[in-house]
C-alpha cells in the first residue's frame, strides 16, 4: 500500500492529458469521495509498473504481445468538427479530437470508411450490429436474429485464446435495453452487442467493474482446489449431453452454446492447473487494494473510467489481449446534462436538425468520449513494457457506426485507432482514403497486424493503404 | 393417459368445428369480396403498383380470390392503416365511413379464415435458459433465502412480444458458466448460514448407524426432483450422491460435501434450462404433467413450480379444465391489507415483469431520467412510488378479477406518499404505495394518467405529443406507427426553446406535408391530449405562461379535448386494445414470438373475453387452457445449415478438439 504522501493531487474536474504528468490521469474526484473508489484510484500506476518489470523475465520489446480492443459510440458525431486538417503526417487535431493532443504521434485518423452492408434497415440496430461484422444483419423482433456473420474481435480473439487465460473480454456501461422495437422491427438485442461469436451468438456484456476485476483476478491466478471444480463441470457436462440426445436437433444450437461455456472455464482450469505445460504468466501482479467497489458508481463518467481502467488491467497482465466496450447501446438517450453547455439526451441531441444550439451539445458530447478515449490511451501508454508502452503494443479502435446522427448515413465513418500495434502500425497519421473505401478493409489491416493471418475480412477489397508497416 | 388422448381428439374436433363456422361466415357472398376489390383499385392501387409502389406494397398482385394466405402480416398492417385512417392519405380520396368499414371487416374475416385453415397450432416443445429475473427467483424458492443472486448475471434482452423471457433471445455466452457457478456458491453459503434454509436443505444427517453418504442420498433425494422440477431417476441421484462421496472423501465435512453437489446440480442445464422432451409424433401431443406445471409458475410467478403444483403434477390432475381454473386463481392471488397495502404475493413477479415491459416503465430511472432542471423536486421516493403504481394497479385488476377495461380507465390507482402530493390526493400516506379511490378532481385513472406512463414518453426536459401519441399507439393499440422516412428531418424535436403553443403550430406545418402528415395526423392529436401532464405527469393547466390547449381531431373527424374524452375515444376501441393485450399475455405466457396460428388463438380469447365483461382471470384461464400453451409440435428436422453457420461449427470443432484430454 502506497503511503499518503505519494498521491498525486486530484483534480476537481477531468484534466486534459496535457495537465497532468504522464501517468497520473485523475479519475474524478467524485469517486475518489466515495469510500472504496480511494484505494481503487491510487496505487495502480506505482504498483503495477514496479512488480512488471521484476516479474516478467522475457520482457523485450520483441515478445510483448499485440492487443486488440474496439471502442463503440452510438449516435454518430458532429461532422464539421471531427474531421482534422490536412493528411498524412502532416494533421491537425480537430476540436473534438483534441484530446488526443499529447498523444498526436501514436494515434491514426482515418476518414472516409463506410460500411456498406449497414447502408440499409433502420438509422441505429442495422450499424449497431454490424458495426464490427461487417454484414447485413436480419430485420428481426428475436425468432430470426442473425448477424449474418461474425466479428472482427471474435476472429482475432481465435488466434489468441490458446495463449491466454480468458479469450475476450465483452465490455459496456448499460445493460441490454429493454424490449423490441416495433416501429422498425428490430429487437434492441441488436442495440446492445457489437461483439458476435456467431451469427446468432451476440456475447453478453459485463457492466460491473468489480466483477471485471474479479474474473481477471481469478483467471490469471493457479487455482489448486481446480479438481472440484473440473468434477463439477465433468458432471454438468454429462447432464447436457444426456439432455441434448433428447433434444429436436434443431435445439441443439443452444445447449452448445452452453456447453461451450463449460468448456471455456475448463480450458482455463487446464491451463492453471499445469503451469509446466502452459507458456502463460501474467506480465504484472494484480493488486487487490485495486478492486472496485461492489456498486457501480453512480456518475457515468466515473463507471466508464472504471471499465477502462479494466481493460488496461486486462491487457497489462495480459489476461487476454481481446476486448471491446460499448460507451452505450444504439439510440442512446442518457442524459449527458452533466456537461456543462449540454442539456438533454445524447440521441435526440444527436438529431440536431443543423441547429446550433444543438451541434454545440452534440460536439460537447462527442468530445467527452474522446476524452475518455485519451484517458484509456494515455493509461495505456503509461505502462512501460518492453522498449515501450503498452499503448505502443495495443490497437485501440474508436469509432461509431454512423456518421452524423441526423442522417444516419454509414459513409466516412468517424473512426481512430489508437497504439503501434507493436510496431506495425504507422501512427501519427491522418489517412483519407477514396471514397467509399469499406470499412472491412481496416479490420483486415488489424487482423493481419494482430498476426493472425488473415488478410480479408467480410466485404474487404484489400488493406488499408498507408497504414501498416511491412512486416 | 386417458385424459391425453381425449384431449387430442377434442383438439382435432375442435379445429374442424371452427373451419366450418368461419367458412360459413366468410364465404357469404361473392359481392363482398368484389366490393373488397372495388375499394383497393379505387383507394389504393393508385399508388401501391408495380416496381416502384409506395413502401414497396404492392397491390397489383392480389388476385381475384384475394388470398391472403402467407401474407397475412402484411394485410395485417393494411387492415389497421385503413381502419387508423392513416390510409389512404390525406391528400387523396376519402373511402365514405360505410365502405371503409365494410372493407375492415371483410379484410378481418378474410384474415381469420386464412389463419382457421390450420387452425390453432403449437409452438415446439420449450428449451430455453432462465432469464436472469427467473434464475433469482428459483434461487430464491429453491433455497428458501431472502436474497436476490440474479445481479451477477447480465441483463437480458428482449424479443417476440417484447419481453426478456422470449426463448429466441436468451442467449448463452461463455461467461455465463462462470457466473453461474459463482452465484450457486454464494447461494448456497447463504443458505446454509440461514437456520430455517439449512434444515429444510440439510434435513438428514449422518448418523452413528446413517452413513454420510445415505445421509446425503436423502438429502438429494429432496433436493433435485425440486431442482430439476420433475421426477428424477435413480441414476440422477446415484451421479450426485457420487460427487458428493468423491468431494467427502477430500475434505469429511459432510456440509462442505453436501454443498459442493448442490452447487453442482444448480449449475446443471437441467436446473438452468426449461427443458422440454422433444415430440417425435407427427402432430401436436400434450405437454407432460411437469413440464404444465413449469409453464404455469413460470407464466405467473416467474419462479419454480411450489409444492402444491408439483403434486397436482404427480397426480397427473394439470390438464383438467377445473384444476386449471382454481389454479390460476390459486397462483394470482394477492390480499390488501385494511390499510390499503398489498402484502407480498407470488404473483408480484408476473406484474412487475409484465407491466414493466409492456408499458417501457423500467425505462424510469434507466433510459429516462428527468433533468433535474426541469424537475428539481424528483425524489427515489417519487420514482418508486411512479414505478410501483402500475404494478400494483395490474395486480388487483389480475389478483380481484377485475375487468381489463381498467386499463384504459379506472376510479382507482395506488399512490405512496410522494406520489399522493405529485397527484394531488389527499390522505394518510408513507413509502408504500395503497390504493386509493379516484375523484374526477385527481384527472387521474387508467394507465394513460400515470406518471410512469407520461413520463417514459416525454424527452428528460420537456413532453413529447409524438411520444406519448406513438406510445398510446404501439403500447394501448398494437398499431405502432412505422419510422419517420429517412432524411426528413424530425420538426417535432425542434429544440428547447420551443413552446407548447409553437410546438402545436409546428406540428401542423408537419402534417401538411404529405411525406409526414400520413401518420401524423394520427399520432399527435392523441398525444395533445395528454398535453396537461408535465413530464413526469404532474397535472398543469398552463405552461410557460401559455393556456394548455388539450384538443385534437381525429382523422376520421372525431373532434376530442383532454384526457377524459381520449379515453372514451379509446374506451370506442376497446376491442383492439383486448386484441392486443390478450396477444401480449399470450406471448408472454409461451415466452415467445407469435405466430400467424397464435393470431387465431387471440381471435378465440378475445371473444369469449367481450362475452365474460372483459375479466382478467377469464384472459389468464383461457390462454392456459389454450392448445399452444398446452400442446407442443412435433420435432422439426435438422435445418440445412447456411455458409455463415459452417465456420461457427468449424470453430466449435477447434473447440472440441482442444477439451479432448
Amino acid at each position: 500500500m502506497i503511503h499518503n504522501s505519494s498521491r498525486p493531487k486530484y483534480a476537481r474536474h477531468p484534466v486534459f492529458l496535457d495537465d497532468l504528468p504522464r501517468g497520473r490521469w485523475p479519475i474524478s474526484r467524485r469517486t475518489l469521495l466515495r469510500g472504496a473508489g480511494v484505494a481503487l484510484a491510487l496505487p495502480w500506476l506505482e504498483a503495477m509498473t514496479s512488480t512488471a518489470s521484476s516479474q516478467s523475465p522475457e520482457n523485450s520489446s520483441d515478445d510483448s504481445p499485440t492487443r486488440m480492443a474496439a471502442l463503440f459510440v452510438p449516435n454518430g458525431v458532429r461532422q464539421d468538427m471531427w474531421t482534422p486538417q490536412g493528411e498524412g503526417t502532416e494533421f491537425e487535431l480537430s476540436p473534438t479530437l483534441m484530446p488526443l493532443q499529447s498523444l498526436k504521434s501514436k494515434i491514426l485518423v482515418l476518414s472516409n470508411l463506410w460500411n456498406q452492408a449497414s447502408n440499409v434497415g433502420d438509422g441505429h440496430y442495422v450499424k449497431c450490429s454490424g458495426f464490427l461484422t461487417c454484414t447485413t444483419i436480419n430485420k428481426s423482433l428475436g425468432i430470426d436474429l442473425n448477424c449474418n456473420g461474425r466479428s472482427m474481435d471474435q476472429v482475432a480473439a481465435d488466434h489468441t485464446e490458446s495463449i491466454t487465460p480468458l479469450r475476450s473480454l465483452e465490455l459496456g456501461i448499460d445493460p441490454v435495453s429493454t424490449g423490441v422495437d416495433t416501429n422498425v422491427g428490430y429487437t434492441r438485442v441488436y442495440g446492445s452487442h457489437i461483439a458476435w461469436n456467431g451469427p446468432r451468438s451476440p456475447l453478453a456484456k459485463e457492466l460491473q467493474p468489480r466483477s471485471v476485476f474479479d474474473r481477471l483476478v481469478r483467471a490469471s491466478k493457479p487455482s489448486k482446489a481446480s479438481w472440484r471444480e473440473r468434477l463439477m463441470l465433468d458432471r454438468v457436462m454429462d447432464d447436457a449431453k444426456e439432455l441434448n440426445r433428447r433434444l429436436g436437433s434443431s435445439d441443439r444450437q443452444r445447449m452448445d452454446e452452453y456447453l461451450q461455456s463449460i468448456r471455456s472455464i475448463e480450458k482455463r482450469l487446464d491451463k492453471q492447473s499445469d503451469a509446466s505445460a502452459s507458456k502463460w504468466h501474467p506480465r504484472s501482479d494484480v493488486d487487490p487494494s485495486m478492486r472496485p467497489p461492489e456498486e457501480n458508481p453512480h456518475e457515468h463518467e466515473d463507471h466508464v473510467r472504471l471499465m477502462m481502467d479494466m481493460i488496461a488491467l486486462a491487457f497489462q497482465t495480459d489476461t487476454t489481449r481481446v476486448c471491446t466496450f460499448m460507451f452505450g447501446n444504439a439510440v442512446s438517450g442518457r442524459n449527458f446534462s452533466f456537461l456543462d453547455g449540454v442539456s438533454g439526451g445524447h440521441h435526440d441531441i444527436s438529431h440536431h436538425e443543423s441547429k446550433e444550439s444543438k451541434l454545440k451539445q452534440y460536439q460537447l458530447i462527442n468530445q467527452w468520449h474522446i476524452e475518455q478515449y485519451a484517458y484509456l490511451l494515455g493509461k495505456l501508454d503509461s505502462m512501460k513494457e518492453g522498449e515501450g508502452s503498452v499503448l505502443d503494443h495495443s490497437m485501440i479502435l474508436y469509432g461509431s457506426g454512423l456518421r452524423d446522427g441526423n442522417s444516419h448515413n454509414p459513409r466516412n465513418l468517424p473512426i481512430v485507432v489508437g497504439g503501434k500495434g507493436g510496431g506495425r502500425i504507422q501512427s501519427g497519421q491522418h489517412l483519407r482514403f477514396s471514397g467509399d473505401t469499406p470499412l472491412a478493409n481496416l479490420y483486415a489491416s488489424l487482423l493481419s497486424a494482430f498476426g493472425t493471418g488473415h488478410e480479408q475480412f467480410a466485404d474487404s477489397t484489400g488493406l488499408l493503404p498507408g497504414m501498416l508497416t511491412e512486416s | 393417459m386417458n385424459v391425453v388422448e381425449f384431449r387430442l381428439t377434442s383438439l382435432r374436433q375442435f379445429s374442424a368445428i371452427l373451419c366450418v363456422i368461419i367458412l360459413a361466415r366468410t364465404s357469404a357472398n361473392a359481392d363482398e369480396s368484389r366490393d373488397a376489390m372495388m375499394f383497393l383499385s379505387s383507394y389504393c392501387v393508385d399508388c401501391h403498383q408495380g416496381e416502384d409502389a409506395e413502401s414497396g406494397f404492392r397491390l397489383d398482385r392480389v388476385g381475384s380470390e384475394f388470398d391472403l394466405r402467407g401474407e397475412v402480416k402484411e394485410w395485417k398492417i393494411v387492415l389497421g392503416r385503413v381502419r387508423d385512417h392513416t390510409m389512404p392519405p390525406q391528400d387523396s380520396d376519402e373511402p365514405t365511413p360505410s365502405e371503409r368499414e365494410a372493407f375492415v371487416e371483410f379484410l378481418r374475416n378474410r384474415m381469420i379464415a386464412a389463419i382457421a385453415e390450420t387452425g390453432p397450432q403449437p409452438g415446439p416443445a420449450r428449451l430455453r435458459r432462465l432469464n436472469r429475473t427467473e434464475y433469482a427467483n428459483t434461487v430464491r424458492d429453491l433455497l428458501g433465502i431472502h436474497v436476490s443472486v440474479g445481479h451477477a448475471l447480465p441483463a437480458d434482452g428482449a424479443g417476440g412480444e417484447g419481453f426478456d423471457n422470449a426463448s429466441e433471445t436468451l442467449f448463452i455466452s461463455p461467461i455465463y458458466a462462470e457466473k453461474y457457478m459463482e452465484a450457486a456458491d454464494s447461494a448456497l453459503r447463504h443458505a446454509l448460514r440461514d437456520p430455517d434454509s439449512r434444515n429444510q436443505i440439510l434435513h438428514v444427517r449422518p448418523t452413528d448407524d446413517r452413513l454420510p453418504h445415505d445421509a446425503a442420498r436423502f438429502v438429494l433425494e429432496r433436493f433435485l426432483p425440486r431442482a430439476f422440477r420433475r421426477p428424477v431417476s435413480k441414476q440422477e441421484v446415484d451421479d450426485y450422491v457420487w460427487l458428493f462421496q468423491k468431494a467427502f472423501d477430500e475434505d469429511p465435512s459432510y456440509e462442505n460435501a453436501v454443498r459442493f453437489a448442490l452447487q453442482a446440480a444448480m449449475v446443471s442445464p437441467k436446473f438452468l434450462m426449461l427443458f422440454e422432451e422433444a415430440n417425435e409424433t407427427n402432430e401436436p401431443v400434450l405437454i407432460t404433467q411437469h413440464e404444465m406445471a413449469s409453464r404455469l409458475s413460470y407464466f405467473l410467478w416467474n419462479s419454480m413450480p411450489d409444492d402444491e403444483l408439483m403434486r397436482l403434477a404427480n397426480d397427473g390432475k394439470l390438464h383438467d379444465p377445473e384444476v386449471l381454473q382454481e389454479q390460476v386463481a390459486r397462483m394470482l392471488f394477492s390480499r390488501i391489507d385494511r390499510r390499503g397495502l398489498r402484502r407480498s404475493a407470488k404473483v408480484r413477479d408476473f406484474s412487475e415483469n409484465f407491466v414493466e415491459q409492456w408499458l417501457g416503465t423500467r425505462a424510469l430511472g434507466r433510459e429516462f431520467k428527468p433533468d433535474p432542471s426541469v424537475v428539481p423536486r424528483y425524489s427515489s421516493e417519487l420514482e418508486g412510488g411512479l414505478k410501483y403504481e402500475p404494478v400494483f394497479f395490474f395486480e388487483e385488476i389480475f389478483a380481484e378479477n377485475r375487468s381489463l377495461l381498467n386499463f384504459i380507465d379506472s376510479d382507482f390507482t395506488y399512490a405512496n406518499r410522494a406520489v399522493a402530493r405529485h397527484y394531488r390526493i389527499r390522505g394518510e400516506f408513507r413509502e408504500q404505495p395503497k390504493r386509493v379511490d379516484l375523484k374526477p378532481e385527481h384527472h387521474r385513472g387508467g394507465l394513460l394518467t400515470m406518471g410512469a406512463v407520461l413520463a417514459i414518453s416525454s424527452h428528460p426536459y420537456r413532453t413529447s405529443p409524438v411520444l406519448r401519441g406513438k406510445w398510446i399507439l404501439e403500447t394501448m393499440l398494437g398499431t405502432p406507427p412505422p419510422p419517420p422516412p429517412p432524411d426528413v428531418p424530425t420538426l417535432e424535436e425542434s429544440g428547447e426553446e420551443d413552446e407548447s403553443a409553437s410546438l402545436r403550430d409546428k406540428l401542423k406545418i408537419h402534417r401538411s406535408a404529405a411525406a409526414c402528415a400520413t401518420c401524423h395526423r394520427m399520432i399527435d392529436p392523441l398525444g395533445f391530449g395528454l398535453d396537461n401532464y408535465d413530464i413526469v405527469g404532474q397535472w398543469r393547466t398552463k405552461h410557460q405562461g401559455t393556456e394548455i390547449d388539450a384538443s385534437g381531431e381525429l382523422p376520421d373527424g372525431t373532434r376530442f379535448e383532454g384526457p377524459e374524452q381520449l379515453k372514451e375515444q379509446l374506451m370506442k376501441r376497446k376491442d383492439q386494445f383486448i386484441r392486443h393485450f390478450t396477444a401480449k399475455t399470450l406471448g408472454y405466457a409461451l415466452s415467445r414470438g407469435l405466430t400467424e396460428q397464435d393470431d387465431y388463438v387471440v381471435e378465440q380469447v378475445a371473444t369469449v373475453l367481450a362475452e365474460n365483461d372483459y375479466k382478467s382471470q377469464t384472459l389468464i384461464s383461457e390462454i392456459v387452457k389454450s392448445v399452444p400453451f398446452r400442446y407442443k409440435s412435433p420435432a422439426v428436422n435438422p435445418v440445412p445449415t447456411s455458409n455463415a453457420e459452417s465456420s461457427i461449427q468449424a470453430t466449435s470443432e477447434a473447440t472440441e478438439r482442444g477439451f479432448e484430454r
